[in-house]
């Protein structure tokens, strides 16, 4: 009696645990998540594409899709639970800011204060998010679904979270899966659309270059950019406050500790804290479905038509400029705010047709640009749509 | 603070803490930052501004943003810092006065003839309307609201509205391009000025410079190109690479292992002939 009690025990004991290992569990879904995640981790080692977002968002994508028994405070919608407390940076927005703090710090407004007229590439390459917003409306998206995923077509991932989480919270996981994929496939998007709609001769227009900007020059913008923006659309302050501040930590002069801080340790911090858990929360039951399909073709054209957008533009500003002074449309995919990708893909192709027609700087202009214009859409977005 | 909405006589509605039904006034924060309404006044007697001050040491007077409080108007002040020592029934107007007990920041007029027992009076929206007593934007309530907002009508959430009026999102791409633009035009205008103000003070810099010490070699940022500017970092450039090569640290030598098993060094191409060709015959 007291054998067969025992192994009655520990029969029992086997069988619950087993159903609490993920092979108990497992669905296709969580196979084909966790392949997907493999995939992103392979292309971000093997071909280098965004190895910073990639391997943290690859690694969250098999740490959300490993099965296990729910109810145990694991998972990351299981509220309490290490991940879930993780990723209410997330859910919150309070990651992206941070991150556009270290932006802010990183980047150099230099070619944009010494040829301002390249903001306005920036503002028309944004054309990407209200398209794909337009055609989310046609498919049978809520408004504030669309403006989720039309923002993808700014090329900016923390903003792209930022704006999910506050207008559709179950599409975060998508969208930023979607918006980082496509800025890590910039080199493959733009050049196609880029060359579509250049003629050889356009190709070719070499710009004057930039002139040298003073260090006032320098610190006197993110003071004017932030008060003249977050004037106009008050709710992109948490944004546009954090990029400007960081670009003034950096410019400053005196703030050095604080701007290689913003640049360096702390920003890396959140990339690997937002990373891990927005890819985490790709869980098969959440993210597989037919929506996301429809999420990833929408960031698709997005980009498209941001490229379109911004390349149409430079083409319509050179009808009202003197030679001499024309700009050269491959700048215009630079728009969208995939910093510094889109414009080093301006610059690869300028490249191809004339080897010595240097692109890179004044393709900077724009795509710091697209990252301003792309918080003030997702401000105008979040006013809209709440 | 407002006073928002209030009820004068009631039988059936809303109790106090002690389980009474009595008359009632909310007051409603219409700011975004808390407001602390303790030592304010509130009466029903412009002769006697100060009839009922709110206790100060009460931290429950600290009001949120866009929140609402309760006071009971069943003159029984005993009972609590939101107990008043009025009713309402016996009152023509309700007045709030700041702490100085002579502003009056709101008041208004109890219209008894059209306010039925059980039926507050309100403003139609939260906190608008006049100040002065004349009634101006409020109205009988379809229901009591207390500690609420009076607009008692389910509202559309902002995006379903959106939707309903822009379906294919083109008056939402013009207008939000339209802002987008707006904002980076002003930068434009801003730093196109700026720009030129930058420019016009270098050369004076540089020709109130050179006449003086033209010997000095003091050359303004606008003098070195793009190319120049190119120029001089390929060259620190290089020299740092140098540097590198070389690892040239402290005085001491030492050499730097590559990782890679094939470098340019070891690399065939570079070292050995080109393969002869086999010319075959015919």
């Amino acid at each position: 009696m007291e054998s067969k009690g025992i192994f009655s025990l520990l029969g029992d004991n086997l069988s619950q645990f087993w159903q609490y290992t993920g092979v108990a569990n497992v669905s296709f879904g969580h196979i084909l998540m966790i392949v997907i995640g493999l995939v992103f981790i392979y292309l971000a080692i093997k071909k280098e594409w965004e190895p910073m977002l990639l391997v943290p968002i690859g690694f969250g994508i098999i740490v959300g899709n490993i099965p296990f028994f729910h109810g145990l405070s694991i998972g990351i919608y299981e509220q309490g639970s290490v991940l879930n407390i993780l990723y209410q940076g997330v859910l919150q927005g309070w990651y992206p800011p941070l991150i556009f703090l270290g932006i802010g710090a990183m980047t150099d407004f230099s070619a944009l204060i010494s040829n301002p007229k390249l903001l306005l590439i920036g503002a028309a390459a944004q054309l990407g998010i209200f398209g794909a917003y337009a055609i989310a409306l046609l498919l049978g998206f809520s408004a504030a679904e669309a403006g989720a995923i039309g923002i993808i077509g700014g090329a900016d991932g923390p903003t792209a979270i930022f704006l999910s989480s506050r207008l559709a919270p179950d599409l975060v996981g998508a969208i930023a899966v979607s918006a980082y994929s496509y800025m890590a496939l910039v080199p493959v998007i733009q050049p196609p659309v880029m060359k579509l709609l250049t003629s050889n001769k356009e190709r070719l227009i070499r710009m004057k270059p930039p002139r040298a900007v003073s260090q006032n020059e320098k610190r006197i913008f993110p003071i004017v950019g932030f008060l003249l923006t977050a004037f106009i659309v008050p709710s992109g302050l948490p944004l546009l406050g954090m990029l400007f501040f960081g670009n003034l930590l950096k410019e400053s002069g005196v703030t050095r500790r604080l701007a290689e801080t913003a640049r360096g340790p702390l920003i890396d911090v959140i990339t690997i804290l937002i990373g891990l858990t927005v890819g985490a929360s790709t869980q098969a039951d959440k993210f597989l479905q037919v929506r996301s399909i429809y999420i990833f073709v929408l960031g698709a054209l997005s980009f498209v038509i941001a490229t379109f957008g911004g390349v149409l533009f430079v083409k319509f500003l050179n009808l009202f400029l003197k030679d001499g002074n024309k700009i050269n449309p491959l700048i215009g995919n630079a728009g969208v705010s995939a910093v510094p990708d889109s414009a080093r893909v301006s610059h690869q192709v300028g490249m191809e047709y004339d080897k010595t027609n240097y692109l890179l700087m004044h393709a900077m202009g724009p795509n710091v640009a697209g990252v301003i214009g792309s918080a003030v859409a997702a401000g105008v977005l979040l006013g809209f749509l709440t | 603070m407002r006073i928002n909405e209030f009820l004068v006589t009631n039988t059936d509605d809303y109790e106090d803490d002690f389980g009474h039904k009595h008359g009632w006034i909310e007051l409603f924060n219409t700011s975004y930052g808390a407001v602390g309404i303790g030592g304010c006044y509130l009466t029903n007697d412009p002769a006697n501004l100060k009839k009922y001050v709110i206790p100060k040491g009460d931290a429950t007077t600290k009001i949120g943003p866009r929140q609402y409080t309760i006071f009971w108007a069943d003159n029984m002040p005993t009972r609590g810092t939101y107990h008043l020592n009025f009713t309402l029934e016996e009152s023509s107007e309700i007045i709030l006065v700041a702490s100085d007990g002579r502003t009056i920041i709101d008041r208004i007029k109890i219209p008894h003839e059209q306010i039925d027992t059980n039926v507050t009076y309100g403003r139609i929206t939260d906190g608008e309307g006049s100040i002065d007593g004349s009634g101006e934007g409020w109205g009988i309530m379809e229901r009591t609201t207390p500690k609420t907002s009076n607009i008692t009508a389910e509202r559309e959430p902002a995006h379903v509205v959106v939707k309903r009026m822009d379906p294919f999102g083109i008056i939402m791409a013009v207008t939000a391009m339209s802002v987008v633009f707006c904002a980076l035009v002003l930068l434009y205008l801003s730093f196109k000025y700026m720009g030129k103000n930058a420019i016009r003070k270098a050369k004076k810099k540089l020709e109130s410079d050179s006449p003086n010490s033209p010997a000095t070699g003091n050359v303004s940022d606008q003098e070195e190109s793009a190319e120049q500017l190119a120029a001089i970092a390929m060259a620190l450039d290089l020299y740092f690479r140098e540097l590198e090569v070389h690892d040239f640290e402290y005085t001491v030598l030492t050499r730097n292992e590559t990782p890679k098993t094939y470098s340019p060094w070891s690399s065939k191409i570079y070292t050995l002939r080109e393969t002869p060709v086999k010319i075959s015959k015919r």
